[in-house]
């Protein structure tokens, strides 16, 4: 293929959604600018089969451990799917879900991906897998070994997409009946995406014993879908509507929007009118997802450049080597899991909370040796500062690479961190929500510390007046020494929570400094409060820009924003105006 | 507020007055608020033509940001600014305003450093401000002239062709004036010109300005007293970013409100 | 102008380096084309195109220094100035493949042809004709820049904060042209050139060509550089970066300098882009990154701002440093980088053509002419 497939770089691989939608796996998630495609089709399809297996999967585990003895029906039943024709056999798979033993989930299983075949001597069926020279046959119920068997000893049992969609909706059926309630509630998910209209009397029987309310309306909604692609009556279809109407997710809508196009005038109305206000209500789950992934990523934007807030915001320090602050912290945070890893196993979960004070220990002391040995010196000359940090910036980031290597670095997710909760239509992942915690907590300390204490009272009175400050006995060089320690620590612990969802590798600075610096200018230097504003608005307007733009697009009309923004104001949101800053 | 003082001089005129053809400058009911903090408040001033007004107040009286907002560097919240007859101030930049002839002298002498003393003056003198006249102009005869009547003025012809920056700081102090004057302004504002000036050097430079004053309107920020008396003009006193006072030396200082707030008893 | 160019306009160094210039320009091609490859004086041709490289990188750094030092403008994003020359001739080189492309298609560039594009985009029309190529590796950085300018410098946006849009402006640039809907191939940028005026670009004789173009380039911008700087408008421009305000009293728009002065850079920046290109054969949107701006401003801190030869010699160095330590040292070469921005701020602001003569005299116990107490202020406290 001419040209290769276009790969982005780093940088613009930045540029892209932070939140993604799915829980993609690490390496796809990271700040502001991250070129997130939306989710192709197949990955969604993808996604999809994973499901199914996994729930099959469990299923089977679970058939495992609740056999008591052989059941001769279940063997007959799975016997008899190898003989007659498709039709025949669908009714067969029919009477094997009758039996409503999740044991035959493997069968199943086998039967849908072409892998399940019998054997010409004796009729039994197998599962077979590829060996050299043959295959090798597994039980379809004990799945022990069964030996092996030349190419002409078996014979595959065919299927068609008609049977593949009925063992779908059979699969589903079999773990509806599963212990765990997640499982039964992945199965009618499944049956409402699948929408069998076999599934009635199965998923009846299924809400006659369901007890738990969340499991219970997806499979009331599973039935709804089930119904209405049935030949029932009028008024079963119309209830059904509602049902879906009330549940008003994508699924539903597509579910409800095909009725609409049907013939039965009554229904098309009814089925119309309740789609309209799927769409209503889908559009305000749309801005309220917006506004979430808005924030996640203003959350990002805030530990990106809650550490500059202190050493260019109130200092004045142009910081070119932010960003490797935030790099070192996250670095710090692989350390520190190291360690935990070789002395006290199994503790990986309180590796991150440990690395937090080393990190701001690691990067305090070194922004403190920045500041005495090349900031200090350059004071009132800001252009020449900009210049020395950018090169303390290219020494650190190629230290790291000569100690660490080029590559990325794997930070382990604590446990409390992975996996996700549904709120309404909203998917939220919890290491999401416990960044974007995490930087609120972060803001919140740093504005207590510069009000409340006697330090952060030091800091200000240095800034405003430096002459005067000294005069009245402060330690000016040490303040200065000491805040610009304060910034690169409150970095590093930033870099501590953004290992959790960017690459850990040299180059992880580079990709957050502009943005740091965008979101401090824009908010307004000197003001902590326009930081954490504007690190959120610039979030929100991002994602909701995404959309229409993409995800590429949206970050360069932010930046064109903030280009005219800044000349508009160029002292940000929150101005601190008047003469003293004119001088 | 006090509304304006009256007058204690005879030649002034009455009541402010921008149709008057003797006047040049006149501000009226002129604002400024930075955050909060009043730096103008409701400020009326009159400077004739060819008049000299020497302007005094504690810090933070509103004397530089006065000059700020004539100048076009501050813009005022409120209030009339007008500058000879027709031309309203608050709609124009530093650039246009120093072109309609007002110059000014910063507080902190402000040179071109790295320039010599001449080009300095050079790039003062009155000509065509714009970038492509500037990058094909050619010094002429008269301008050569002008400089060296300059120079010798400003006493620094020996220094012709040293950096600025190098000179002392009276040195500067007059080099920045003589600027002011190559720009041959109407106005010029003045703000500490005697400041870190030796006693002979004050008394020359309160002489240089009369001299410029008979030709010039010129207002002089001073803290100096002795300047100020030196130089015999009209005082205005300013605080808290108005008019508290106006008239001769001898008039605002018996002035008991001028006393408690300035001079001090 | 012309007389008072002759006169004062030029210094002695200029003329040295004017001679220096038209002498490397004229013997190196000769050396490469002239002597067999076995001669010990033969120029082997990849040197003939990395001294290109470098000429073409000098003229980027002259630009920069007309701009910082001269003006007190720290540009983070001139990378996109010379990016957009660049590209203006890559896009001329690209129609010059012709059918002679993968795809063999007479119009479009193989990258539109894989992208299924049917026709060419309006904008890329008239770049067969070098004319129109090298006129839009002009005119293009320089609206871009006028634009940006008019905007910026009117709003007064100065110091750090110009410093931090400018670099915002080349990464908004950067992500742009990793697009592939902006249809300048995407992340692969334009390359697989071929022939550039009809001459084939692999052969020597072009290549000695280009490597002439652009020392002729970089002489006659520097003439016209000596001509700015030295003119009235040039010391206006200096009082600007000295005392900004103070200009503005005196009755000159300092936004109109500075967007004279801004654009005459971008279009400098432009034209070293545009002949950086056929010399390394391919333009990508990595040209863009903001690293690559700063590290043209240290060539000019090196060298020294505020003084035309400086950058030149500046580009120079740092760029035949960086080809010897990423050949022996690539471990060290960031490390050498990095140590190169402190040291040069923290001992050297002046850069070295601006502390040789001190240093010169201090070492040899010679007074300098200027005064003694004409401090050793440097000359671009471009606060």
């Amino acid at each position: 293929m001419y040209p290769p497939p276009p790969t982005l770089p780093r940088a613009a691989l930045n540029a892209c959604a932070a939140a993604s939608a799915l829980p993609a796996p690490k390496s796809s998630r990271g700040p502001m600018i991250r070129a997130c495609l939306p989710p192709p089709a197949p990955a969604i399809l993808a996604l999809r089969a994973l499901l199914l297996l996994a729930l099959v999967l469990g299923a089977s585990l679970a058939g495992n451990q609740a056999r008591a003895g052989e059941s001769p029906d279940l063997r007959a039943a799975i016997a008899a799917l190898a003989k007659g024709s498709f039709a025949e056999t669908e009714k067969r798979i029919a009477a094997l879900t009758a039996l409503g033993d999740a044991r035959a989930v493997p069968a199943l299983e086998a039967l849908a991906g072409g892998d399940l075949y019998r054997r010409k001597a004796d009729g039994a069926v197998f599962i077979v897998s590829g060996a050299s020279g043959g295959y090798r046959l597994t039980d379809p119920l004990t799945l022990q070994d069964a030996g092996t068997a030349g190419r002409r000893e078996v014979k595959k049992i065919r299927v068609n997409n008609r049977l593949r969609r009925a063992i779908r909706a059979a699969l589903g059926a079999l773990t509806l009946s599963a212990s765990d309630p997640a499982r039964r509630l992945a199965a009618a998910e499944a049956i409402l995406k699948a929408r069998d209209k076999e599934a009635v009397e199965t998923l009846d029987r299924a809400l006659a014993r369901e007890t738990v309310a969340e499991v219970a309306a997806a499979l009331q909604a599973a039935r709804a879908a089930a119904v209405l692609a049935s030949d029932r009556s009028a008024e079963e279809k119309s209830a059904a509507i509602n049902v879906l109407a009330a549940r008003g997710d994508r699924e539903a809508m597509a579910i409800v929007a095909s009725i609409a196009a049907t013939e039965d005038q009554a229904l098309a109305g009814q089925a119309t009118a309740a789609l309209a206000r799927m769409e209503r209500s889908q559009a305000l789950w749309d801005v309220a997802r917006n506004i979430w992934y808005g924030l996640s990523l203003g959350s990002v934007l805030l530990l990106a450049a809650i550490g500059l807030a202190i050493t260019f915001g109130v200092m004045g320090v142009i910081n070119m080597a932010h960003g490797e602050m935030v790099m070192l912290g996250a670095y710090t945070a692989f350390m520190v899991q190291g360690l935990f890893g070789a002395l006290v196993p199994g503790q990986i979960d309180y590796a991150l909370v440990v690395a937090l004070p080393a990190a701001f220990l690691v990067t305090g002391l070194v922004g403190i040796a920045i500041e005495r040995g090349v900031i200090r010196f350059l004071h009132a000359r800001p252009l020449e500062t900009l210049l020395a940090t950018w090169g303390v910036s290219l020494i650190l980031q190629q230290g790291v690479r000569t100690l660490f290597g080029p590559t990325n670095r794997e930070v382990g997710t604590p446990s409390f961190m992975s996996g996700a909760f549904e709120l309404g239509q909203l998917t939220i992942t919890y290491n999401r929500l416990w960044i974007l915690v995490f930087s609120l907590a972060l803001f919140a300390a740093l504005i207590a510390a510069m009000k409340k204490t006697r330090f952060g009272l030091t800091i200000r009175a240095v800034t405003q007046n430096r002459r005067m400050a000294a005069s009245m006995g402060i330690r000016t060089p040490l303040v200065d020494a000491l805040t610009f320690g304060l910034g690169s620590g409150i970095a590093g612990i930033a870099g501590v929570a953004l290992s959790q969802i960017d690459n850990v590798s040299p180059n992880l600075g580079q990709s957050y400094i502009i943005d740091s610096f965008m979101v401090v200018v824009f908010g307004g230097v000197g003001n902590l409060w326009g930081t954490l504003l504007g690190a959120m608005s610039l979030g929100i307007a991002n994602k909701f820009l995404e959309p229409f733009a993409g995800a590429v697009l949206a970050k360069i009309l932010v930046l064109v924003f903030l280009i005219l923004f800044i000349q508009k104001r160029p002292r940000g949101l929150f101005a601190l105006k008047g003469r003293a800053v004119e001088a | 507020m006090p509304p304006h003082v009256p007058p204690a001089m005879p030649d002034e005129p009455g009541q402010p007055d921008p149709h008057r053809h003797d006047t040049l400058l006149y501000l009226d009911g002129v604002s400024v608020a930075f955050d909060g903090f009043q730096a103008l408040n409701n400020l009326s001033m009159v400077v004739g033509r060819t008049e000299m007004r020497a302007v005094i107040g504690p810090n933070g009286a509103g004397k530089t940001t006065m000059m700020d907002v004539i100048t076009g560097k501050t813009r005022p919240d409120s209030g009339t600014l007008r500058f000879g007859e027709t031309i309203d101030l608050t709609r124009h930049d530093e650039a246009d305003i120093a072109s309609f002839g007002i110059g000014r002298k910063f507080q902190k002498p402000t040179v071109f450093e790295s320039h010599t003393v001449e080009d300095n003056l050079a790039l003062a003198l009155k000509g065509r401000r714009g970038p492509f006249a500037a990058l094909f102009h050619v010094a002429s005869d008269d301008e050569r002239q002008r400089i060296d009547d300059l120079l010798s003025l400003i006493r620094l012809a020996h220094l012709r062709a040293a950096p600025a920056g190098g000179l002392s700081h009276g040195q500067k102090q007059w080099l920045e004036i003589g600027m002011l004057l190559a720009q041959d302004p109407q106005l010029l504002l003045i703000d500490e010109p005697a400041a870190g000036m030796t006693d002979a050097e004050t008394a020359a430079t309160a002489e240089l300005l009369r001299d410029i004053a008979r030709t010039h309107s010129v207002v002089v920020v001073e803290h100096d007293m002795a300047f100020v008396r030196a130089l015999d003009v009209k005082v205005t006193v300013l605080h808290e970013g108005s008019v508290l006072a106006e008239g001769s030396l001898d008039h605002v200082s018996a002035n008991r409100k001028v006393i408690d707030v300035y001079l001090g008893r | 102008m012309t007389r008072r160019f002759f006169t004062h306009g030029m210094t002695r160094g200029g003329w040295v380096f004017l001679a220096l210039l038209a002498a490397a320009g004229l013997l190196i091609p000769l050396l490469n084309l002239a002597l067999p490859e076995s001669h010990p004086l033969h120029m082997p041709t990849y040197a003939v195109t990395l001294s290109g490289k470098y000429l073409t990188y000098a003229l980027l750094a002259l630009a920069l220094d007309l701009v910082w030092g001269y003006c007190g403008i720290l540009s983070l994003g001139h990378a996109a100035f010379f990016a957009l020359g660049g590209y203006a001739m890559g896009m001329y080189l690209m129609r010059q493949i012709g059918p002679r492309g993968v795809y063999g298609d007479p119009l479009l560039p193989d990258f539109m042809v894989f992208l299924d594009w049917q026709e060419l985009p309006w904008y890329w029309l008239g770049f067969d004709l070098f004319p129109v190529a090298l006129a839009m590796a002009l005119v293009v950085p320089g609206v871009l820049a006028f634009v940006f300018g008019w905007f910026a410098f009117r709003a007064r946006v100065g110091g750090v904060y110009l410093s931090i849009i400018t670099q915002a402006m080349t990464y908004a640039l950067l992500l742009a042209f990793f697009r592939n809907d902006m249809g300048f191939g995407g992340n692969n940028g334009l390359t697989d050139f071929k022939e550039i005026l009809g001459f084939d670009l692999q052969s020597d004789a072009t290549r000695a060509g280009l490597f002439a173009a652009s020392a002729l380039a970089l002489g006659l911008a520097f003439v016209l550089c000596v001509a700015i700087t030295s003119s009235r408008l040039g010391k206006v421009l200096i009082a600007v970066r000295d005392a900004e305000s103070r200009t503005r009293f005196l009755g000159y728009r300092v936004e109109h300098y500075k967007l004279f002065v801004w654009t005459v850079s971008a279009m400098l920046a432009g034209l070293a882009g545009a002949l950086y290109v056929p010399q390394v054969g391919i333009i990508n949107p990595g040209e863009f990154a903001p690293a690559n701006s700063i590290e043209a401003v240290i060539w000019v801190a090196i060298g020294g701002r505020g003084t035309l030869v400086g950058p030149i010699l500046g580009a120079g160095l740092v760029n035949f440093a960086k080809s010897w330590f990423t050949a022996a040292l690539p471990e060290l070469w960031l490390f050498a980088l990095g140590a190169l921005f402190i040291a040069v701020t923290l001992f050297l602001p002046r850069g070295l053509v601006g502390s040789l003569p001190r240093l010169w005299a201090k070492a040899t116990g010679t007074r300098s002419k200027a005064p003694p107490d004409a401090r050793a202020k440097a000359p671009a406290a471009a606060e």
